[in-house]
């Protein structure tokens, strides 16, 4: 038989699922409570479909094939339903996608990651895991005015968990600094040269390098560091320490032409014949150094653009302070990683890649009985000086004493969350049903595995019916019904007797950030 | 072993070897368990997971999933508020409010501290004549005002505390002497006193050796009447006695019925007044009606209607085996054994245009068909009794009144399907209900109506009967399905509909009580006689249970196609109390409010729905110009937000958010715009719920928003222009005051400053808005703004 979806005719066999008919087509229908080879109870409405003939929606997970169906998986009024199933489960979402200290991190560092690294004495993932977003760990480490900490929820409780040492820690082993430097990426044979060598194109070309591409940094003054090394005074930032940091783009391939002011000549005569991409970091300047490389005025008089970090020429970009003067050198930092994987997409003929943060649900403030609850991970103990002065840093006991402070506001599913993917997808407005009071979150911690927050669960039952399935003789159950229904351990016993053998399968099985590996997932590494 | 852990286990293993040990039996286990012990004792459900094949996980979803289930000991009585439409529109809330404060309770507390009473409010107890009604273990007590809950629990104490069932043994007939007296014994007239007025009335016979048949007969639909003694005698009409009191009784009898011997007048020491009732005829202290009299309340009340699932209302014994038979019982299912094959018997439902009285309204014979049409050795009959709206009472009625009519439909439909088994699902509710069809089964098992090879016909069919257990959402049939396997009442998408794949994936047919109910009359009188009846596609009557702000409530049968205007006004008699016709409520909280400039509409499956609203399953409520709009659609927004089975997010979460919303408006906080996002909210959850009951929550703010948008307007103006929502009006007292104190005297909250023989003064931070004081002022002084 023939069923048509979005005007595709599909052949579909009795008994299959209109998701599944869908899928045979490659139309994607988004879900969060369908799991294959579970019973698919819709619960989530997400998966919604028209049928063109009666004008109904009905979740396509469930519903069996029936000749001649006409149904359309992306009109207007399917999009909308969708979009406000998923809004109306933000409305009852209790949770933080990324902590705070994450969000207001201009490098968008994951700090509760890190933290958990630290703590474990996992200290090459930790500085992995900086490195990530941070090409200048040290640096930063050192001067960085630590914006995170100011977001930290441990604030509301005593003082924050001193992020910026503990990411400074993180590279101050020297042999543990030289990991993680080899080439990410295959050789592109693309070469790219770097204009300026302050911490945004320091930044830039550590990440043109991670991408494969061969870079050439270019400066005027006989040490390359800019800024960092010229303006900022030693008892702030130890010269060694900015050594370190460029170090570690040298160890990764960078080649560093100093001495090379880059003329107006120069600029056309070599920069541009001899490289495939340019990005500008030249810092700011009263005058307009600029002008000598002929780039067309954009908006707000700058030449580069300051959310595609690309100029009016192909192939040439820029970051930092060359935009619009920087004074978190964090930022010029984030700007060069953006630069350098604007390059990269350049270079690689890629569309260019997303410049809009992903979807990020926020509680907001806590209320104090919450704090209570994310304080179970972490210490009571008080925030750490270093023993050895500022200067020194973390030793390794103090680093983990004071990582183990952090109370992990994030979310340990960030990126398989399905609420969160197509809540982006589907650009919702997550205020949209505010509740009238929102619920008081609660964190579970009774499972060695297994972190459990129920106010992020969307009440689909896949892990009941995972526990049932697998023959727990506790596994969990529904409690109650309607608005306040909840899941839950049998006869008040704790998660750790419930999932006695399928912890692992329920945190895969759960689509959201309710059940969660305590680790919390590692970005695909 | 602790003592009470042994007597625990003890207990739970007798009531598994009652029930089984199949997940199926996890709702009886349960409801016997809460039987025995008056909740469910946690070490009691361990041991039944120990025992059974019911697993933790079930255990757990099932008894917090229904209404019924306790998990922490209650007191040793129960108080249920009714907080159905009726009653909730003659102030349910200030009752369930004058209880908790009479029981000192605070916060959550449900029971009091000694531990005598738990209160709770009820979805409906579908006694909506005689709103408000509270029950208090098995004794109902109907049009409870506040200030009388005090005295409420006290007459409990000491008259009724030791009640059993409320329901009396039916007795059988006796030779017929000088004729009969008929009383009837539903729940309202129960509640309303019949069952005192029954012993007065033996009592009086007894002594006065008069042989007269006093029958109990079921629900007599006259509710606003009750409790109603009918007269019948032969050369006499037939004489009703409405509203009558015990000390009445005897007046009435002696009126009709000469004591026998002159020893027995004196005795009965009414000489004088016997004779002069018969020889002056001066006029009686009581009301009465005669039966073909015009003009009369209740003339006026049965004149209009038709009684077909209803009929012999009045008239027949429930229980009354023989009787149900000299009554045409039962013919039409010998008849359809004997001489119409099982196609026969769908082709003449299919031809009568009987279509579902549920709500949705699917044709009934189509149904039949495809359950018939399945190759399946072992189907089944559902009769849905899990009559769980607010506001209305018809399947109540008719399993207390007519449970062998419904036995007989389910066996005719058995029959036609080749089903084999029969389930009555039937609200825990519904005691007297429960108890009728439990004795009108087993004497039909006994006379050959139900089992092996009924009439020596060879079809078999046997009936058994499972108890709701509490969840508005099983009145949905896959829900109620999920429920009868040991699931929680969660529905399903639909298809596979049940007359394919239902209980335990066999082909299941569910019909609702009052379907069942009219098919007997249908294979008796033949088709054509029902499809003439109606209008359209709506074929036959349609019983509805009438009430809110009307002069004369009560269960009515009538023929589809009548118009609103017709129903309210003649056999409703207009609103009480001189007020304006404002709305009639369709259909309980899946139904809408259709606005009194409506009132020509005819009452049929497709009209209603034209306007918003729907049949759903047949509840009537009238509301007049003091009735809030908005206080309407909320009140049964939060029913349905409260029954949601919480699986889909547009009904879990949607309804919520909507009743957020209402919530707001409702407290004079609203902006413009949240009536939009009112409206859209509700459009969506219609669009995108899963099931029947979050399609149609939206539809009584849908309804309300469309007929009466400038009331919600004014609450976003801090009005509320019918005085009715408590965050917006306040009590005060006018010039009229007399200074009698009686308000302060009865204020709850000591709200009253008074000086006796000067106006008094309320305390408007005191008052909590109980309208105890103007329910009590004889001058009407008090005055809402």
């Amino acid at each position: 038989m023939h069923i048509t979806i979005d005007h595709t005719a599909i052949e579909v066999e009795q008994g299959m699922t209109v998701m599944q008919a869908a899928a045979l087509k490659g139309i994607e229908i988004p879900s969060l409570c369908y799991l294959p080879g579970h019973s698919n109870h819709p619960s989530c409405m997400v998966c919604l479909v028209k049928d063109l003939d009666r004008g109904t929606l009905f979740p396509s997970c469930a519903m069996p094939v029936a000749d001649g169906m006409n149904l359309s998986a992306s009109a207007k009024e399917v999009m909308e339903a969708r979009k406000e199933a998923l809004e109306l489960l933000l409305s009852d979402h209790v949770g933080d996608c990324e902590a705070p200290c994450r969000i207001s991190c201009p490098a968008f560092m994951n700090i509760p990651l890190m933290n958990r690294l630290i703590t474990a004495n996992r200290n090459e993932e930790a500085l992995r895991v900086v490195r990530e977003e941070i090409a200048l760990p040290l640096i930063l480490g050192y001067i960085c005015p630590a914006p995170c900490e100011k977001a930290c929820r441990r604030k509301k409780v005593d003082e924050p968990v001193s992020i910026c040492l503990l990411k400074r820690y993180t590279a101050q082993d020297e042999a543990i600094r030289k990991t993680g430097l080899e080439v990410v990426s295959e050789k592109s044979g693309k070469q790219v040269a770097v204009i300026g060598t302050g911490p945004a194109g320091l930044a830039a070309a550590f990440y043109t390098l991670q991408q494969g591409h061969a870079c050439t940094l270019f400066d005027k003054n006989e040490q390359a560091g800019g800024a960092l090394r010229y303006r900022i005074p030693d008892d702030l930032l130890p010269k060694e320490m900015l050594d370190a940091d460029i170090e570690s783009i040298r160890a990764l391939g960078g080649e560093f032409q100093l001495n090379y002011p880059v003329t107006g000549k120069k600029w056309d005569k070599e920069i541009l014949p001899g490289f495939d991409a340019v990005i500008l970091a030249t810092g700011f300047s009263e005058e307009h150094p600029v002008d000598e490389f002929d780039l067309p005025i954009l908006e707000y008089e700058s030449v580069i653009h300051k959310k595609s970090f690309a100029s009016g020429k192909p192939g040439v970009f820029g970051c930092g302070s060359i935009i619009s003067e920087q004074l978190l050198s964090v930022r010029s930092v984030a700007q060069g990683k953006k630069a350098a994987l604007e390059a990269d997409a350049y270079l690689s003929g890629e569309t260019i890649p997303r410049r809009t943060p992903m979807f990020n649900s926020s509680i907001g403030p806590l209320k104090e009985e919450e704090n209570k609850e994310y304080m179970q991970e972490a210490s009571f103990e008080e925030r750490t000086d270093p023993g050895s002065g500022y200067l020194t840093g973390f030793t390794q006991d103090e680093a983990i004493r004071e990582a183990q402070r952090c109370m992990h506001c994030d979310c340990r599913k960030p990126v398989s969350c399905k609420l969160r993917r197509f809540s982006d997808q589907y650009g919702v407005n997550k205020r949209r049903f505010d509740a009238a009071e929102r619920n008081q979150l609660t964190r579970n911690l009774q499972h060695d595995l297994v972190v459990y927050e129920p106010e992020k669960c969307i009440r689909c039952g896949l892990c009941v019916e995972i526990t049932q399935k697998d023959g727990e003789t506790l596994g969990l159950a529904y409690i109650g019904r309607g608005f306040d229904v909840r899941i839950t351990v049998p006869f008040s016993k704790t998660m750790q007797e419930g999932l006695v053998k399928t912890a692992q399968s329920c945190v895969e099985g759960c689509p959201t950030g309710a059940l969660a590996d305590r680790t919390s997932e590692l970005v695909n590494w | 072993m602790p003592e009470t852990e042994h007597k625990i286990n003890e207990i739970v293993e007798r009531i598994v070897d009652v029930h089984g040990k199949t997940v199926d039996a996890v709702v009886p286990i349960l409801q016997a368990i809460q039987e025995e012990f008056n909740y469910l004792p946690e070490e009691a459900l361990e041991k039944v997971c120990a025992t059974t094949e019911i697993t933790p996980s079930r255990i757990t979803g099932i008894s917090t999933f229904y209404g019924q289930f306790r998990h922490q000991p209650a007191g040793k009585h129960s108080i249920k508020v009714c907080t159905g439409t009726a009653c909730h529109m003659k102030g349910a809330s200030k009752v369930y409010d004058a209880f908790r404060r009479e029981l000192n309770l605070t916060g959550l507390e449900d029971t009091d501290s000694q531990g005598l009473f738990t209160i709770s409010k009820v979805a409906c107890l579908g006694c909506c004549t005689i709103a408000p009604v509270i029950r208090i273990d098995s004794v109902t007590y109907g049009q409870v005002v506040p200030e009388k809950a005090g005295g409420i629990l006290q007459d409990f104490l000491l008259h009724k505390a030791n009640r059993k069932l409320d329901d009396l043994p039916i007795e059988q007939a006796e030779p017929n002497g000088q004729g009969e007296i008929r009383i009837g014994l539903g729940s309202c007239c129960i509640a309303s006193g019949s069952s005192e007025v029954k012993s007065e009335l033996e009592k009086t016979l007894a002594d006065a050796r008069i042989h007269v048949e006093v029958k109990q007969v079921g629900c007599v639909g006259i509710c606003h009447q009750v409790p109603v003694l009918e007269v019948v005698k032969s050369g006499e009409p037939v004489a009703y006695y409405a509203k009558i009191k015990p000390e009445e009784v005897k007046e009435v009898v002696l009126n009709h019925f000469r004591p026998e011997g002159l020893i027995h007048r004196m005795k009965l020491d009414v000489i004088g007044l016997f004779e002069q009732i018969l020889n002056d005829g001066s006029p009686l202290s009581v009301r009465r009606y005669q039966a073909e009299e015009r003009g009369t309340p209740v003339e006026e009340f049965l004149g209009p209607q038709m009684n077909i699932a209803t009929e012999n209302r009045g008239v027949i014994r429930p229980t009354d085996l023989e009787e149900y038979k000299r009554s045409g019982g039962f013919e039409a299912l010998s008849g359809c054994l004997k001489e119409l094959s099982p196609q026969d018997v769908i082709d003449v439902i299919s031809a009568s245009g009987l279509r579902g009285r549920g709500g949705a309204g699917f044709p009934t014979g189509r149904k039949w068909q495809l359950v018939k049409d399945q190759e399946d050795s072992s189907k089944l009959i559902i009769c849905n009794g899990d009559e769980g709206d607010p506001g209305a009472f018809m399947d109540r009625m008719i399993l207390e009144s007519y449970p062998y009519r419904v036995i007989e439909g389910m066996t005719v439909a058995g029959f036609a399907t080749g089903a084999t088994e029969g389930i009555f699902y039937i609200r825990a509710e519904y005691p007297l209900a429960v108890s009728r069809v439990k004795e009108a089964l087993t004497k039909c098992s006994d006379a050959g109506f139900l089992g092996e090879n009924i009439l020596g016909s060879g079809f078999s069919f046997h009936i058994r009967i499972f108890e709701g257990a509490g969840a508005f959402v099983c009145g949905e049939e896959t829900a109620l399905i999920a429920s009868v396997e040991g699931n929680r009442g969660q529905p399903r998408i639909r298809p596979p509909y049940p007359a394919l794949k239902g209980l335990n994936g066999k082909p299941t047919l569910v019909n609702n009580t009052e379907t069942f109910a009219f098919i007997s009359w249908i294979i008796r009188h033949g088709a054509e006689a029902f499809a003439r009846i109606g209008i359209n596609n709506s074929k036959g009557t349609k019983v509805f249970a009438l009430a809110g702000k009307i002069n004369r409530g009560g269960l009515i049968e009538v023929p589809m196609g009548m118009s609103i205007r017709q129903i309210v006004e003649e056999i409703g008699g207009g609103i009480a109390k001189g007020k304006s016709f404002k709305a009639v409520q369709i259909g309980g909280p899946s139904g809408g409010c259709i606005p009194a400039s409506l009132a020509d509409l005819t009452v049929d499956f497709e009209a209603l729905i034209e306007v918003g609203s729907m049949m759903g399953s047949g509840g009537m409520v009238v509301l007049e110009e003091d009735d809030c709009m908005v206080d309407i659609a909320y009140y049964f927004l939060s029913f349905t937000q409260s029954q949601s089975c919480g699986r889909c997010t547009f009904c879990r979460i949607g309804t919520r958010r909507m009743l957020e919303l209402l919530e707001k408006i409702r407290n004079g906080k609203g902006v413009p715009e949240d009536l939009d996002n009112l409206e859209h909210l509700a459009g969506s959850t219609k669009r995108g719920s899963l099931c029947g009951l979050g399609k149609s929550a939206p539809n009584p703010v849908l309804s309300t928003l469309t007929y009466f948008r400038e009331e919600y307007e004014a609450h976003l103006q801090g009005k509320c222009p019918a005085g009715k929502c408590a965050p917006l009006i306040s009590y005060s007292v006018t010039d009229e005051c007399i200074g009698c104190t009686k308000c302060a005297q009865r204020c709850p909250s000591e709200a009253i400053e008074y000086t006796p023989f000067e106006k008094h003064v309320i305390d408007k931070e005191k008052c909590i808005k109980c309208d105890i004081c103007r329910q009590a002022c004889p001058e009407d002084a008090i005055m809402i703004s």
